[in-house]
């Protein structure tokens, strides 16, 4: 499961630098068509597609910031939801109090974050399953505070923001200017993830994942680790809070209620843990299968997405994103064996 | 954890692209709607000179799944029958069937906004969704976007304002009018009374209590005490000591949670402190709570309704009643064949109102539906009980603002026209 081979020397997986291929000219070439292709796509497709897509953002972020607590840290967290309420709510308030769109959105960056790190305190001291526990309680105080705290969040009737209009000079459309919002936003935030978890903050995270022990005795603390883990999961949540008020418009208690919170960590798992491609995927799942399943049966939603669910961990236990791994070795092993059995012509 | 190569990694970037390629084939951005306006309005989305789509974007699985499929299930009951017989005749001279499509939101504001994005360019209005966040969730895309959101089942009284909601109109009525119509009956008593209030602390109790207070001002009617509870709590004991202290005729108790309402009932007991009753309508269910609480029908337990209970002996003959319980039999297998939340009935409601609607729509727009809409009044739909009625033309209120008192008589409720 690791990407960290294992060798007597315990350190080189924090002192060496990974082994890294030169990158074959055909990644870029592939990498600039997607980005050619997310930039231009909303130009030519029509709104509800485009509207969805810009979910699939909202959510992938969320599953990412999910991803870095439990996919790369393997921390258990069902409260991530609740970071994405804290964030939307924060936007919300600004935008309500007309704030400068900049400082709400730093702020709604900021105070899930502040959030986090107080809850990463106590729950980083403990391990395993009380770390879930800790972490439950979050959406399950967060709703009922949501509906006391009705100054600022609008009580049960919830709080509506629409702050993301197209501006004139853009000469886009309501539907293609959030697009493009959700998209630079994501964009960047998966990039910051993306180099974060291949450094040595990544591969120290990896340690404190597979071995406390070890990565004490390398002298990486892995509380401190969890904590720093914890917070920036909580950042990338009030990020996705953000962005989810960009396309919904309107956040309510019920935004942060603890079964979203669920379907975020059975997005992850689908997509892929501990992988960036695999948040991408979960976005998708967390979007798309619900508008699938309503196409099919709108009353059996529950039961062929559960149906959905469990074929993916039987037929593939990594996710989505595992995908091409498990074509690369389909096609290494059947190269093995014509290899090794060349008189025998298949 | 899978292993991540430049070259997987690629892959996993390329699927990804894929699927967005895929979701971009055949989807071309082009004006559909609002084209080709030779002569006479154009025709709006999800009409045809067949056929009219209804929406439903509602709760049909998770927690809020049972009065959800209600909502449904009642709509769809009505519409069936009324397409076996033909459909309707429009007021532009078309007869149409009318086809439901029912979306499950699971209560969560954002798949519900997303079910109505997927979904606006093929359904002409929607409507009968179940839900305060769900429909405030795309309210406002609703009123950008000039689609109707009507006849929805909220007490949140936006939807019934018009110029904050002019593409939307509420159906059951807001917790205000409830409350009025028990203060009105307490006022008209001419009896000096003494009332204890207790209510959940949000808009939900607040709405009751204001809805009260305006009824009972300037009457004889008084209010001696009156506390709150967090819709948290687990416990109300101690408010009840401090109000059965005050011994009133009256207990005005606005809870929205059944096991409080059940623990209060058995408290009071316990207290010696019997008062009359009033309880919300969604919280005074004869089997539910009443039942199980052991309340006494002597002691006065009042509540307000709109609709005729299908589960009462009292109906159990009525003509209504059956014919209701017939066509969702007929109709509802999907969701579900037995009223078991007053949703099914209010639905079924919704039908008649939408049909009454429809017959004056005078051009296949929304538009003209809307404005049809609002110009019922006086309609007694089927299911209502005497004293209520259907009016879409004040601002400012549901479909259904009347509501009648009715009182416990140990099985159901009976209507009332005077308190004692």
């Amino acid at each position: 499961m690791s990407q960290t081979s294992f060798s007597p020397d315990l350190t080189a997986a924090v002192t060496t630098v990974p082994f890294q291929r030169r990158t074959p000219w055909w990644v870029w070439a592939i990498g600039a068509a997607v980005v050619l292709l997310l930039v231009v796509a909303p130009l030519v497709m029509d709104i509800p597609t485009n509207q969805m897509l810009a979910r699939v953002g909202v959510f992938a972020v969320a599953v990412l910031g999910l991803n870095v607590i439990m996919g790369y840290t393997g921390q258990v967290s069902l409260g991530q939801i609740f970071f994405l309420g804290f964030g939307a709510y924060v936007t919300a308030y600004g935008v309500q109090q007309e704030w400068p769109i900049l400082l709400t959105f730093v702020l709604a960056i900021v105070l899930p974050g502040v959030a986090g790190l107080i809850v990463a305190f106590a729950a980083a001291r403990l391990g395993g399953l009380a770390i879930a526990m800790v972490t439950i309680a979050l959406p399950i105080i967060g709703v009922p505070l949501a509906k006391r705290l009705s100054d600022l969040t609008g009580g049960s009737q919830g709080i509506s923001a629409r702050f993301s209009d197209a501006p004139e000079w853009s000469g886009l459309a309501d539907d293609q200017w959030q697009y493009y919002l959700v998209l630079l936003i994501a964009a960047i935030t998966f990039v910051l993830v993306y180099n974060l978890t291949r450094g040595k903050f990544g591969r120290a995270l990896a340690i404190v994942r597979e071995n406390e022990n070890v990565a004490k005795a390398m002298g990486i603390s892995p509380y401190r680790y969890k904590v720093m883990a914890f917070t920036i999961a909580a950042m990338i949540g009030g990020v996705s809070g953000f962005l989810y008020m960009v396309v919904v418009q309107y956040t309510s208690p019920e935004t942060l209620a603890f079964h979203h919170s669920i379907n975020l960590l059975a997005s992850m798992v689908v997509g892929g843990a501990g992988s960036i491609a695999g948040s991408i995927l979960g976005g998708f799942y967390y979007v798309f299968v619900p508008n699938l399943t309503n196409e099919i049966a709108p009353t059996l939603t529950a039961l062929i997405q559960g149906i959905i669910l469990l074929v993916v961990l039987f037929v593939l236990p990594g996710g989505l994103a595992s995908i091409p791994h498990r074509i690369r070795r389909m096609l290494r092993s059947r190269r093995a064996d014509t290899d090794s059995s060349p008189s025998h012509s298949k | 954890m899978i292993r991540t190569t430049r070259s997987g990694k690629a892959i996993g970037v390329l699927a990804v692209g894929t699927a967005v390629a895929l979701l971009a084939t055949g989807c071309s951005r082009g004006g559909g709607s609002g084209d080709g306006g030779d002569g006479g309005a154009a025709a709006s989305p999800g009409i045809t000179d067949t056929t009219v789509t209804l929406g439903v974007t509602t709760p049909l699985s998770g927690g809020t799944a049972g009065p959800g499929n209600c909502t449904v299930a009642g709509l769809v009951a009505y519409m069936g029958a009324v397409n076996d017989a033909g459909g309707i005749e429009f007021g532009d001279g078309k007869t149409r069937t009318v086809e439901i499509e029912a979306f499950d939101d699971t209560y969560d504001p954002q798949k519900a906004l997303s079910n109505f994005q997927q979904n606006a360019s093929d359904v002409f209005a929607f409507t009968s969704g179940l839900g305060t966040p769900t429909n405030r969730a795309y309210r406002e895309a609703a009123i950008a976007d000039e689609v109707p959101q009507v006849l929805v089942m909220t007490g949140d009284p936006i939807f019934s304002d018009r110029e904050e909601s002019p593409w939307q109109l509420g159906f059951v009525p807001i917790y205000q009018n409830e409350g009025a119509a028990f203060g009105e009956l307490l006022a008209e008593s001419g009896e000096e009374l003494t009332v204890a209030v207790l209510s959940q602390n949000d808009d939900y109790g607040e709405g009751y209590v204001e809805g009260f207070k305006e009824a009972i001002e300037g009457s004889s009617v008084e209010i001696v005490k009156e506390l709150t509870y967090e819709a948290t709590d687990t416990s109300v004991d101690a408010q009840l000591t401090e109000l059965a202290a005050t011994d009133a005729d009256v207990f005005f108790n606005a809870m929205s949670i059944t096991p409080l309402v059940i623990s209060a009932i058995e408290k009071t007991k316990e207290l010696a402190w019997s008062p009359s009753w009033f309880l919300p309508s969604n919280t005074s269910s004869p089997t539910a709570i009443l039942g199980p609480a052991g309340a006494d029908p002597a002691a006065g337990f009042y509540s307000v309704s709109f609709s005729k209970a299908p589960q009462s002996p009292l109906y159990a003959e009525d003509e209504d009643v059956k014919t209701f319980l017939a066509a969702l039999q007929e109709y509802s297998g999907d969701y579900t064949t037995t009223p078991d939340f007053p949703h099914c009935m209010w639905s079924y409601m919704v039908g008649a109102t939408l049909e009454e609607a429809f017959k004056n729509t005078e051009e296949p727009t929304r538009e003209a539906f809307m404005e049809a809409l609002r110009n019922i009044e006086g309609l007694q739909a089927p299911l209502m009980l005497e004293g209520t009625e259907i009016n879409t033309t004040e601002d400012g209120l549901p479909a259904v603002s009347t509501v009648v008192v009715q009182k416990y008589n140990g099985k159901g409720y009976d209507s009332v026209e005077a308190f004692g």
